[in-house]
């Protein structure tokens, strides 16, 4: 299991819901994910922009059917935020009804 | 962290974080050109036994094996049912593979089980008979098979 560590930013909802999708896959067409969220390109272009340059994904072009896709796959460091992040959030959550620590 | 986020945020995000995971679990499948080439393949087996000479069947199956073994060697997994993503294999499971193959070879034994069946009590094209029992059981069986896998990684919590 991952070390807790909450990630300020994956954790917005948007950002987290990407992730999310990308953790689960090897690699996720771009269509894809702009469909699920229902995001427009431009939005979904600045949220991987901005998880790209924090070196959480990578972006691919590859040829298929003779059509460009767009391919985007989450890095090991990402996929390593992401869980960290997400056992911060189980650790918040399985902690409340826990008595305070002095 | 607990000045940051509050209980319910951290709820929320787990929900998000869930409800992504679902929605690739939703795309773990095959395509359905799979199972209705199997299926049309199997029925086809089945005329050229009945009613072609023993080299062709042989020849056919063969063909048969290999365009099979061509085309099924991306979407067996079941994690490639489009060009849209690629399911990991942890979610998805490694048995798919295992479990589609022991599918359909247990159709290859009920399709000869069932054409000696039917053979012996006399009726005509009993193996288009049975190859069209097979086809019906893999065009309703496959899809239903990968159901069944779906389910079953739903139900795996992540560690």
């Amino acid at each position: 299991m991952a070390e807790p560590r909450f990630d300020e930013l994956i954790h917005p909802s948007t950002r987290l819901s990407i992730v999310a999708l990308l953790a689960a896959a090897d690699w996720v067409d771009f269509a894809f994910v702009r469909d699920r969220l229902s995001l427009s390109d431009s939005a979904l272009s600045k949220q991987f922009a901005t998880l790209e340059s924090a070196g959480y994904i990578v972006i691919e072009r590859p040829m298929a059917n003779r059509r460009r896709r767009v391919h985007v796959r989450l890095t090991d460091a990402g996929r390593c935020a992401f869980e960290g992040h997400v056992a911060a959030l189980r650790q918040i959550v399985d902690s409340i009804g826990e008595p305070a620590t002095p | 962290m607990r000045d940051t986020i509050g209980e319910s945020d951290a709820r929320l995000a787990l929900t998000a974080v869930e409800h992504s995971r679902q929605q690739v679990i939703a795309e773990i499948d095959m395509p359905r050109w799979y199972w209705l080439g199997l299926a049309a393949g199997w029925i086809g087996l089945g005329v050229i036994a009945d009613v072609g000479p023993g080299w062709l069947a042989v020849a056919a199956t063969i063909v048969f094996g290999a365009a099979h073994a061509a085309a099924a060697q991306n979407v067996l997994s079941g994690r490639r049912r489009s060009a849209a993503l690629s399911v990991r294999a942890e979610l998805a499971g490694t048995h798919v593979t295992a479990l589609v193959i022991g599918f359909l070879l247990g159709l290859v034994a009920l399709t000869i089980a069932a054409a000696l069946l039917i053979d012996a009590d006399g009726a005509n094209h009993p193996a288009t008979i049975a190859g069209v029992m097979a086809a019906i059981a893999v065009a309703l069986g496959g899809p239903e098979l990968m159901a069944a896998v779906r389910r079953r990684a739903l139900q795996n919590v992540p560690s």
